[in-house]
């Protein structure tokens, strides 16, 4: 199962929402990797779960990436994550 | 700004294999120390602010061993990077629960959001892979880690 979402906090996928990032993906029971993409091809992934890896994307406000997820929870992963990835952090609008 | 100048961003009075305290303020406070004795800090207390209120936020133990305290901050005029290296490990409240045992330390300007990112993410994926990890553990001396960063982000 996969999916592609933008990133909406400033930050990127960095701090504060990297950290909510892995923390979610850490959550469900599912195999889950995040791929940063560019002009639609997706490029290398790297597993969620890992927040050197989520950091080692570099991925900037308004890049895309793409989430796969296999396993029993793998859908609500995805929404859950898509989530996270989808929401301003406090004080954005 | 080449995020993978190694030679620029972190020269050889930045890098210290000396044990550093084991509490990770004081640890961020020591290499803090190193980068104002090398003379690319102007304003100790400002950088100090920056780094802490940024770990307030969420702490940078990134897992693997691995903790990147850093900051935006116009106590600095140019990127830097300064490393210590720790056998005992400093507990960095990584979600991994590894404590931290290989830390850099990066301050950039203030409004280098994308030198920022780049360096940050330039780093991680270096240290993702055990072998480089690996050859910084081993390394014998501050040319050593240089090296081994140079080949890892080249």
């Amino acid at each position: 199962m996969e999916r592609v979402v933008e990133i909406v906090p400033e930050a990127g996928l960095h701090a504060r929402p990297a950290a909510k990032f892995v923390e979610t993906a850490n959550e469900y029971d599912a195999e889950i990797t995040v791929a940063p993409t560019e002009n639609g091809e997706a490029g290398e992934a790297v597993a969620a779960s890992s927040m050197i890896a989520v950091t080692s994307l570099g991925v900037k406000h308004g890049e895309k990436v793409k989430l796969t997820a296999e396993g029993e929870d793998a859908k609500a992963a995805l929404d859950a994550l898509g989530e996270v990835l989808s929401t301003p952090e406090d004080g954005e609008k | 700004m080449d995020p993978n100048d190694i030679d620029t961003l972190l020269p050889r009075d930045l890098v210290s294999l000396e044990e550093p305290p084991a509490e990770k303020e004081a640890c961020i406070e020591h290499l803090l120390d190193t980068a104002v004795q090398a003379g690319r800090v102007k304003d100790r207390e400002t950088a100090l602010d920056a780094l802490l209120a940024r770990e307030e936020e969420t702490t940078t133990g990134v897992g693997m061993g691995i903790g990147i305290p850093h900051a935006q901050t116009d106590a600095v005029t140019q990127p830097t990077v300064a490393f210590v290296r720790s056998e005992r490990g400093v507990d960095f409240d990584a979600m991994d629960d590894e404590p931290a045992t290989l830390i850099f330390m990066l301050l950039v300007p203030e409004g280098r959001d994308e030198d920022h990112l780049d360096m940050l993410s330039s780093l991680s994926r270096a240290l993702v892979h055990e072998d480089v990890r690996n050859s910084l553990h081993e390394a014998e001396s501050p040319e050593d880690i240089r090296e081994t960063l140079k080949e890892a982000v080249a």
